[in-house]
């Protein structure tokens, strides 16, 4: 009975996921361009870029590795709070930098403006490759991630490979056609249900299985201290070193990830993003929600292991709730997947139809449809390697992140400082990218206690400035205007001579 | 023409997440005091998430007569 009516609501709301993507464009005929799919016509207000910015961080790893970590190992899942905060800071700088960038020069993705910057096409293209590389893992993840909700939310009425096609399917169904306006629109359900059911939970959980916080903290204090603190619970060496090093990379590296940088140039204008900024860091309190779910789900249901623990939120939640509750809260927990699945999704079509097969001369004037038929190949591909060979993505998604970090140098970088050449970023990147692959691939993360990644962006930004220091200078004849974010221009110049007078 | 980013003193507000999330750790990486009965790690990473939003702001505030 309870299974048939979760099932029911589940359904439903499905369908309305995918209406609401569509609607997100009715009335726009299918005539736009590539930047009105892209980047929602760079017209999103304060409103919109917060529910998508916040439903892309927001994602099934919330409620399912949050829950985990906690469970398995207490403090450490902290990480994911603090880098996120963090990153917001320093989005309040670069968000404005890249959107004015992009804005001024018709650019539409992260490939985009790196081979604007370096006046390269083929840098372009390599990137897109490159990040779609690291990006895959993650449509993998949202996939698996919501077939493992689905299936238990409806106690098993859905299996877990039609759950995977369901979450494939939903998807492609609506971002295909409205590209990021529509998961702007999906997102507003998402963070309604999201919020609602979090929030429901968070008083729900305490008071239903120990009589209030104060019994959970209590036995929290008394019987798992270990998971207060860092390291945390057996977790392996993520110790403070880990906690910091890992916070610092992460936030760097968060503010120019493609997925992030696809909301920064849907706003309408740099102070949407900057008030972003402000109001975007107070939804990470949500976040606390499931890392405490995980570990009061220690006292309840002791005793998962591996996988299994990634269900301790829905382990409490399950059996304890009525039927359309439970569904509610799988709902919620789906929408988690699809609302960022759809946004890499778009981002991997977005880089490969302007900046690998746009750079074709050939196909450069098809460059909306190109995307639109990278989006649905991405998400087979990534459908496919779950059904056939799940842990292939699964060991690349261990590079995903620090993979990634290692264009920070050339787009940061890059965007600041004029002297910085081609060749110089490409060595850093390729050094860094190295270096990144060895250590992780080698069981070598964290490395002594520090985050592989950040070592090997010392080593990037290393060789970033002895190559352009010691190699052959840059024969790029335009103006600094062209080339260099506003930020780095100016007109600051009397200053700076009083300064070194001093 | 905007103005440079290191004109722009304000934006050192941008790094007091930094401080309260990062450089603080060593002193906040204790159980005890429990504060309203939460433990102080997680007290303190709490009021970290809470101070985020302020600094930000802050940080516009001061930026807004800078920036051009």
């Amino acid at each position: 009975m309870n299974a048939t009516v979760a099932t029911s609501v589940f359904g439903v709301f499905m369908v309305l996921t995918v209406a609401l993507g569509l609607l997100a464009v009715r009335g726009r005929g299918s005539g736009g361009g590539l930047a009105d799919w892209s980047v929602g016509g760079r017209s999103l207000g304060t409103f919109f870029i917060w529910l998508l910015m916040a439903g892309e961080s927001y994602t099934s790893f919330s409620y399912l590795g949050a829950a985990g970590w906690g469970y398995n190992y207490g403090a450490p899942v902290l990480y994911v709070i603090a880098y996120l905060s963090c990153g917001y800071a320093v989005g309040y700088v670069v968000g404005p930098m890249l959107w004015s960038y992009a804005r001024r020069h018709g650019l539409v993705s992260i490939t985009d403006l790196v081979a604007h910057r370096f006046a390269s096409p083929w840098l372009g293209a390599a990137v897109a490759v490159l990040a779609t590389v690291c990006l895959l893992p993650y449509i993998q993840l949202q996939i698996t991630g919501m077939g493992v909700v689905v299936t238990t939310v409806s106690h098993g009425v859905i299996s877990l490979n039609w759950a995977y096609f369901i979450a494939f399917l939903v998807t492609t169904g609506f971002v295909v056609v409205s590209g990021l306006r529509g998961s702007a629109w999906v997102s507003v359900l998402k963070d309604v249900l999201v919020i609602g059911t979090l929030g429901f939970l968070a008083v729900y959980v305490p008071v239903h299985y120990f009589g209030g916080y104060g019994e959970l903290f209590g036995r929290l204090v008394q019987h798992k201290s270990q998971w207060l603190t860092f390291p945390g619970h057996a977790s392996g060496g993520l110790g403070q070193t880990w906690f910091i090093t890992t916070t610092v990379l992460n936030s760097l590296t968060v503010v120019i990830f493609p997925t992030t940088v696809a909301g920064y140039l849907g706003a309408r204008d740099a102070e949407v993003l900057r008030r972003n900024a402000i109001w975007l860091p107070c939804y990470q309190v949500l976040l606390f929600v499931p890392v405490l779910l995980g570990m009061a789900a220690l006292f309840v249901v002791p005793g998962l292991t591996g996988a299994g623990s990634n269900l301790a939120l829905f382990k409490l939640v399950v059996d304890s709730l009525p039927g359309w509750l439970v569904g509610l809260v799988g709902v919620a927990a789906a929408l988690s997947s699809i609302v960022p699945m759809a946004v890499f999704m778009l981002v991997i079509g977005t880089m490969w139809g302007r900046s690998v097969l746009g750079a074709v001369p050939r196909l450069a004037n098809r460059q909306k449809l190109w995307s639109q038929l990278v989006v649905v190949l991405a998400g087979v591909s990534a459908l496919l390697m779950t059904y056939e060979a799940p842990n292939t993505l699964v060991r690349l998604s261990l590079i995903s992140y620090e993979g990634m970090a290692q264009l920070v140098p050339m787009v940061l970088l890059g965007l600041l400082w004029r002297r910085l050449t081609l060749v110089g970023a490409v060595s850093g990147l390729v050094a860094g990218f190295t270096v990144a692959c060895l250590l992780v691939f080698s069981d070598q993360d964290p490395l002594c206690g520090v985050n592989a990644g950040l070592l090997a962006l010392g080593v990037n930004v290393l060789v970033t400035l002895t190559v352009t220091y010691l190699g052959p200078r840059s024969a790029d004849p335009r103006p600094d205007e062209e080339v260099l974010a506003e930020e780095a221009l100016g007109e600051g110049r009397p200053e700076r001579v009083v300064g070194e007078a001093v | 023409m905007s103005t440079p980013l290191k004109r722009r003193r304000s934006l050192l507000w941008l790094l007091v997440p930094y401080v309260f999330f990062l450089a603080a750790l060593p002193l906040v990486n204790r159980v005890h005091p429990v504060v309203l009965g939460i433990p102080f790690l997680f007290f303190w990473m709490l009021v970290a998430t809470a101070v985020t939003p302020l600094a930000v702001w802050l940080a516009h505030r001061g930026d807004r007569g800078v920036r051009s």
